[in-house]
């Protein structure tokens, strides 16, 4: 769910741009510093961008027999760590905004704010928080996923109420109204995009176990001692 | 053709090889006027320009036109739907519920129509040199211009291994939907971290030490394009004021 272009009053535009710019900021400083101590990584990342976009392409099963999309960020938390991801979330917006007519350009701030901020830090604590209560790895990027997608939309309502505050009830019946209206999607979607990030997880813990240990996923599994390999 | 509409229709616009700059300043110049000015006449007479040179000058194909603003158009009708609904005490219309709404389309329309035409006649690989200029640093850049590339060839993997999955009847049952498309997502991931290894492997042997230097290539500025763009900006505004 991305806020059309032209669908913010230019005051609030502005605002959630320079609510997000710090965030946004910061990540561009830790992919400078990446790419300039470790040059090859920069595919590395780019490759990592290129999944969240794409991810978002993968149409989810639904019951009410329409489709719906990922996000994508929640899963690239867990992987890649939220600044990174405020950078590439903004690129992936931005990329969205130019080729599929997603979202906007004066709307790219409180957009970038909502999926790329907030979103990827929501999810990114509620998985450090269900691993620090002794969750395994598949619960935890489940409940990432959920509260990311939840956080996302949440943020995005509150902006629409705040431009939009109702003529009698002002912002709090503005933002039951938001909330209310997109829950019909969004709700449905962050528990799909949990389900799915659930199965990803699940085979990349056979596929790709190597990757998913060096990103301090998972534990390495120790080496078979000498003694154990002639057993 | 790429698999995305909007980009192949930005390679073979006919304002393809115009200065990228000079295109910005136009389309930029559009975007603000559509949320600065007031919607009647503003930001329509933006969304008229707009869609006009798209379609007349840039020859831009009005059905990729017409499909890329459904999705905008459809956020935009439910969301200037649920702004003028009010709810205090039961639900009614907000007391200038018509006015509201209609500035709030005209405003998107006319945003939306601009940052299309910029889409549609100007490929991000244009584009990405441009954000230097703004300063961002190279690395960014770099790593953005990366990613253009790569989704292309994920979003074919995607396409191919869907394609597979349904041949296979992985997409037969709601059930078996789920776990194709965990798998799907889970391929994709992994083919990107490998096309990644392997494109970093080849430039390692090819001495990758300081980035990805490619030769830009130079599109010269038109002096009549901008005298038409400064010309056109000032007569929407002027409409505008005189009108509004």
């Amino acid at each position: 769910m991305h806020i059309a272009e032209g669908f913010l009053p230019p005051l609030h535009a502005v605002g959630w741009t320079v609510a997000a710019a710090p965030f946004v900021v910061h990540g561009a400083r830790a992919v400078a510093k990446e790419v300039r101590e470790r040059p090859e990584n920069t595919l590395l990342l780019g490759a990592a961008g290129a999944f969240t976009f794409v991810l978002s392409a993968i149409k989810l099963p639904s019951v009410t027999g329409s489709s719906s999309h990922p996000t994508g960020t929640g899963a690239g938390a867990v992987l890649f760590r939220p600044p990174v991801m405020a950078l590439l979330g903004t690129v992936v917006l931005l990329f969205q905004a130019l080729l599929l007519a997603h979202g906007g350009l004066t709307t790219l701030g409180a957009n970038a704010f909502a999926f790329a901020v907030v979103g990827p830090w929501a999810g990114y604590a509620a998985y450090r928080l269900t691993r620090a209560c002794g969750g395994g790895l598949l619960p935890g990027v489940f409940v990432a996923l959920v509260v990311a997608d939840l956080a996302t939309y949440l943020t995005t309502s509150v902006q629409l109420a705040l431009a939009f505050p109702d003529a009698g009830s002002g912002l709090a019946g503005a933002l039951v109204k938001f909330l209310g209206v997109f829950a019909v999607t969004q709700i449905p979607l962050a528990i799909g995009e949990g389900l799915l990030g659930v199965l990803l997880f699940r085979v990349l813990t056979v596929n790709a176990r190597p990757e998913l240990e060096r990103l301090g996923l998972l534990r390495p599994v120790a080496e078979p001692t000498a003694q154990e390999e002639v057993r | 053709m790429s698999g995305l509409a909007v980009d192949d229709a930005a390679w073979a616009s006919a304002w393809r090889r115009r200065s990228p700059g000079d295109k910005l300043l136009l389309c930029l110049g559009l975007v603000v006027c559509a949320l600065v000015l007031p919607a009647w006449p503003g930001s329509v007479l933006v969304a008229a320009v707009a869609v006009g040179l798209a379609l007349g000058p840039a020859r831009v194909p009005a059905r990729t036109f017409g499909r890329a603003v459904r999705w905008p158009l459809a956020f935009v009708a439910v969301g200037a739907l649920t702004a003028v609904v009010s709810v205090d005490g039961g639900l009614g219309w907000a007391p200038d519920a018509a006015a509201r709404a209609g500035s709030l389309v005209g405003h998107s329309l006319g945003g939306g129509a601009a940052v299309l035409l910029l889409a549609t006649t100007t490929p991000m690989a244009d584009l990405l040199p441009a954000l230097r200029r703004l300063r961002v640093p190279a690395a960014v850049v770099e790593v953005a211009g990366v990613t253009y590339r790569l989704l292309f060839v994920l979003l074919e993997s995607l396409s191919t291994i869907r394609e597979a999955q349904t041949a296979r009847m992985g997409h037969s049952t709601w059930r078996r939907s789920w776990r194709s498309s965990g798998l799907l997502a889970a391929a994709v991931l992994t083919r990107s971290w490998d096309r990644a290894r392997r494109m970093q492997e080849g430039l390692a042997g090819r001495g990758l030490e300081t980035g990805l230097r490619v030769l830009p290539e130079v599109l010269p500025s038109s002096r009549l394009f901008l005298a038409a763009t400064g010309a056109g900006l000032a007569g929407i505004v002027s409409a505008s004021l005189v009108v509004a």
